[in-house]
């Protein structure tokens, strides 16, 4: 039988967020949860897509020459490529004829002895700043066999290993990647049930339940687990929420800190390369300095007085 | 808009009057940098006229003498201006920034060429119109056709001529213009003991001559001419003491009055007598290096391990509470703004390739002492924080790094990066070491020098070349292959693209090595690779060569000559084989990554892909890609070096040491091997002009990869991917330096 691959959109190296020092992110193709405010859209699917970039397109009309589903046609308009993605069938022909680097497919298949390959390659700066790899998606859980069996060879041959999940998984398959970690960040996004239903299809009492767990088996292995609240303006920031989820997360085993994430639009453009509309236009991009995060911090720390509070996700204590 | 090219005017003559420079940790120090600043690049004819004059005075006498008795009368007619606020003291030109020129070297091509000096693209310098009439009317038509370049031309064929110098594959148009250069003087000793110690030896060694001796003969000229530039210098100190005591009657600030004299007092000891202190020991460091600066035409004289020999005159100095760290720290920035006095003239040709006025002034702090203990001091430090003050170009200022560097002083070394200056560069001292211990030895072969002489005077020189503090001597910045071309000759058959900015364009440039359609596999083609490279490093050797013979006999160096261990006894000048280690010239490759990518991306297009021929690759790069978009875009999306990607990473350590190979074997005049580098850092753009488009899918006339470093934009995957692209080359082979050249973006540093 060959080996159980994983799809993977993208492996990057040189990273300096979701874990300490200097880290090769490797990001997990698929994910149950449809949050509204992905930045990641290429991880929503699990099969492979087909990305381009309407940025780079100079309009040229190589692709649409090669392609034999007919799908790119130069707009008079625009003078820019359209791609009809619902008729493209990952031939894969339009790729190298385009001159500017704007088409892509996204999603390449890797057994875990190939991901602790990749990981491995830089090791040798890893070790000075307790840098290694990060598993992120996507969601990592989708793929939680191949996640797993790639973090116990990395983390056998000495690399600090890190998740980055949603907990939306049956424990089983949490647990199987989360034991050969460093540290686990894992998202809650809505402490409300409901309000989570709504604004990320799924509902959260498996989450919180799973979160509960975690908190109180992974530091028996010397792991430590973050929350991480992402903060998006009009959505989930309103002060009861937060307080709400300060104080669930204050009653979690060994105090898990807490990051506050200012929401950013970095991912909105990505849609429009895989053919879909990003739906949270309205929002604006918030700075740390934002007098609103610094009240949530504020209002966080005193209904999470013994966990340690802080604004990013870089600004996570190096040590673990 | 129009605002916009307004304010930029104005800060461009903002920064010519000096007024946004004056920056420096004390009032002194931005005083002196503004009157830096406050200087263009200027020429100056005295050395022009002092040759002259002394050349037309001893037509029929032995070359050498006339070159030293010239060097003597060059130091006798140096200025002996002190300006205010200075401690140190000497100027090597009338102005600040003034270029006193070897009109030895330079008259073959400024004849025609004098016109546009004022106003050229690239370095434009001022010269007054009595000057320029001095070099129109007298100096330039009694030069112009007895130059080194001229005289070159004597031994080789016209089209050779004009290969080595136009067709931009095996260029030698660099070194005999430039000669005099790349040399760590024996600092310790002169700093120790004073030029009075050389003078002393000659006198005795002349005395103890044996007249019946027939290898004496040059000898005593030899010496006679060592004593005559050394009596020059003994007497430039004189002048030079004198005129700060003059300075000194007519100044009415009592502080300042104190100090002219205390600089009058130190002009008496130093540089003729030994140093007594830090003072005199940085002053001994500025004087001898622009006394070299004048002398030779070059650029790269090197303070090498200055922490290391200025060290026991800073402690007893401290020691004794005649110094701070904070005033040894003035000297040190004074001598930096000094130090970019010394602009580098060069031909408007070459100014396209090296523009920039920098001659490359080096000095190195860190590294192991001779037991292989770190050598960190209080100096590394000050050396280090003086940059940050002074905010000059010059020196290159550089930090020798091993595994016991001391965190401490590379979080200082980072600070100073951080200041986004270019300063400090950072080297490796196992690589250096490795360097060393086979510089010019051949292959497989050793070195003269012991392992405790590399660990205690080893040290950069210049860019980026190995050297032992006075023990080694050549102009190292010599030959300079354009790998790039060469790669792009075996896909041509040996013909430079019509496409061109080159005197060859159209016309066979190298050799044939076959048609495009006869290479049957990847290996033939290959083979067809290297020896276009091989071809051009040979035809590149057989001038340098001639070049060589040339200088020995004709462009003699009493200055260098002295401050080189060991060669007054041997009675041999330093272009002469004085050295102990006499290098090159050497071979500088240019474009490496521009030739792996090509090589790789004919590999995987034609040869492993077969979606096109060789043919069609080689009318694509005839043609500039003029209707061969959709080849070029197979071309650019093969695998490129610089990402950790072994496809191209083992052809280009492959090519790389392959160049090694053909250069190391190679016999130079001197008796010693020539020794490969790589190194340009800003020649990619002059040599990307002259060279048709290549089968990486670069375009005609653009740069080709600077330094080793990958193509420029093509290194995708981050700098950890980069960094084990590079990690997989030879740089043992490399005994005349390396240069890697990498840019991380602030926002993307992770503090480790």
């Amino acid at each position: 039988m060959s080996e159980k691959k994983a799809t993977i959109f993208d492996i990057g190296r040189y990273r300096n967020a979701d874990g300490p020092g200097i880290r090769t992110i490797i990001f997990f193709k698929g994910c149950p949860l449809r949050c509204k405010w992905c930045c990641n859209p290429f991880g929503l699917s699990r099969k492979r897509q087909l990305v381009v970039n309407p940025f780079k397109c100079t309009g040229c009309g190589s692709c649409a020459q090669v392609c034999r589903q007919n799908c790119n046609t130069v707009s008079a308009e625009t003078h820019k490529v359209i791609t009809d993605f619902s008729r493209c069938v990952l031939c894969g022909d339009c790729i190298v004829p385009c001159q500017v680097n704007a088409r892509s497919l996204s999603g390449d298949e890797y057994t875990a002895r190939e991901l602790y390959q990749e990981a491995g390659k830089d090791r040798a700066f890893y070790r000075r700043g307790g840098g290694g790899v990060t598993l992120s998606g996507g969601e990592v859980l989708y793929q939680w066999e191949v996640a797993s069996e790639t973090l116990r060879l990395c983390r056998q041959d000495g690399m600090n290993c890190c998740i980055e999940t949603s907990a939306f998984a049956p424990w089983e398959h949490l647990w199987a990647v989360a034991r050969y970690c460093n540290t686990v960040f894992v998202d809650l996004k809505h402490i409300d049930s409901g309000k989570h239903q709504e604004l990320t299809g799924v509902p959260n009492e498996r989450i919180l339940e799973n979160m509960a767990k975690l908190c109180e088996e992974l530091p028996k292995l010397a792991g430590r687990v973050i929350v991480r609240l992402p903060i998006v303006p009009g959505y989930n920031d309103d002060n009861e929420s937060i307080a709400g989820a300060a104080d669930f997360v204050s009653h979690l085993a060994h105090h898990p800190e807490i990051n506050l994430l200012p929401y950013h639009d970095l991912g909105a453009t990505k849609y429009e390369m895989i053919g879909e509309t990003y739906a949270l236009t309205d929002v604006e991009s918030r700075k740390k300095k934002d007098p609103r995060l610094q009240e949530l911090l504020t209002l966080c720390q005193t209904h999470a007085p013994d966990n340690r509070v802080s604004l990013g996700g870089e600004a996570i204590d190096p040590k673990g | 808009m129009s605002n916009a090219t307004c304010s930029t005017a104005t800060l461009g003559q903002n920064l010519r009057a000096g007024t946004v420079a004056k920056v420096g940790s004390t009032k002194r120090i931005q005083e002196l940098n503004g009157m830096l600043h406050g200087n263009r690049p200027n020429v100056d004819i005295t050395r022009a006229k002092v040759y002259t004059k002394v050349y037309r005075e001893t037509e029929g006498m032995p070359p050498m003498m006339r070159r030293y008795k010239a060097s003597a009368a060059v130091y006798r007619a140096m200025s002996d201006t002190v300006y205010d606020h200075e401690q140190l003291v000497g100027w090597p030109t009338k102005r600040i920034r003034g270029a006193n020129f070897a009109i030895e070297l330079h008259a073959h091509w400024l004849a025609d060429d004098l016109v546009n000096l004022r106003n050229r693209e690239y370095d434009p310098f001022e010269i007054t119109d009595e000057d320029y009439e001095a070099l129109e009317k007298d100096l330039l038509p009694y030069w112009k056709d007895k130059t080194m370049a001229v005289q070159w031309g004597h031994y080789v064929t016209e089209h050779e001529w004009n290969r080595a110098q136009f067709g931009g594959v095996s260029d030698v148009s660099n070194y005999l213009c430039a000669n005099g250069s790349h040399f760590i003087p024996a600092w310790t000793d002169v700093i120790e003991h004073g030029f009075v110690k050389y003078y002393e030896e000659a006198k005795q060694l002349l005395a103890a001559l044996d007249p019946n001796d027939p290898t004496a003969i040059d000898k005593r000229i030899f010496y006679n001419g060592i004593i005559e530039v050394l009596e020059a210098i003994r007497d430039w100190g004189e002048r030079m003491s004198a005129s700060c005591s003059r300075k000194a009657a007519e100044e009415k600030d009592p502080v300042r009055k104190q100090e002219l004299e205390k600089m009058a007092d130190m002009m008496k000891r130093v540089p003729w007598g030994p140093a007594t202190s830090f003072y005199d020991a940085i002053e001994t460091a500025w004087a001898v290096c622009f006394f070299l600066f004048v002398e030779g035409a070059g650029p790269s004289i090197t303070w090498g391990r200055i922490d290391q020999y200025l060290y026991p005159y800073y402690k007893a100095d401290v020691e004794k509470g005649i110094l701070t760290p904070e005033s040894a720290m003035e000297l040190i920035e004074e001598l930096y703004i000094r130090v970019n006095t010394n602009v580098w003239f060069q031909s408007s040709q070459m100014a396209y390739i090296f523009g920039g006025y920098y001659r490359y002034p080096h000095l190195d702090l860190g590294g192991l002492d001779e037991n292989g203990k770190d050598a960190t001091n209080e100096l590394s430090y000050l050396f280090l924080r003086a940059m940050r003050y002074a905010r000059t170009t010059a020196p290159t200022v550089s930090l020798m790094l091993h595994q016991k560097t001391p965190d401490s002083l590379l979080r200082e070394a980072c600070e100073l990066a951080a200041e986004g200056m270019g300063h400090p560069s950072f080297f490796n001292v196992e690589s250096l070491y490795t360097m060393l211990e086979h510089r010019a030895a051949g292959p497989d072969g050793y070195s003269n020098y012991t392992r405790k002489e590399i660990m205690k005077y080893g040290s950069p020189i210049g860019c980026v070349e190995p050297g032992v503090e006075g023990r080694q001597y050549g102009h190292t910045d010599s030959g300079i292959i354009n790998v790039a071309g060469a790669a792009l000759m075996a896909v041509t058959n040996g013909v430079m693209p019509i496409e061109s900015d080159n005197m060859f364009a159209g016309k066979l440039l190298t050799f044939e090595t076959g048609a495009p359609d006869s290479f049957k596999t990847f290996d033939e083609f290959y083979a067809a690779v290297k020896a276009q490279v091989k071809y051009a490093i040979e035809e590149c050797h057989s001038n340098l060569v001639i070049c060589e013979k040339l200088l020995a006999e004709q462009f003699n160096l009493p200055t260098f000559t002295v401050l080189l261990d060991g060669a007054l006894e041997k009675a041999k000048d330093a272009t002469a084989g004085g050295a102990k280690v006499n290098i090159g010239p050497t071979m500088q490759m240019v474009g490496f990554a521009t030739m792996a990518d090509s090589v790789a991306a004919i590999k995987k297009v034609v040869f492993d892909d077969k979606e096109a021929t060789l043919q069609e690759v080689c009318d694509a790069c005839m043609n500039n890609f003029k209707g061969y978009d959709a080849l070029r875009a197979k071309l650019l999306a093969a695998p490129k070096f610089g990402n950790d990607d072994d496809y191209v990473d083992t052809i280009a350590a492959d090519l790389w040491k392959w160049f090694s190979d053909c250069t190391i074997r190679l016999k130079m005049y001197r008796g010693h091997y020539c020794d490969a580098a790589i190194q340009m850092v800003q020649s990619n753009v002059g040599y990307g002009a002259m060279t048709g488009a290549t089968p990486n899918g670069r375009l005609a006339g653009m740069p080709i990869s600077d330094t080793m470093s990958a193509t420029q934009q093509a290194d995708t995957h981050g700098p950890t991917a980069a960094a084990r692209s590079y990690g997989k080359l030879d740089y043992g082979a490399y005994s005349n330096g390396t240069l890697l050249n990498m840019w991380i973006s602030q926002t993307e540093m992770i503090e480790q």
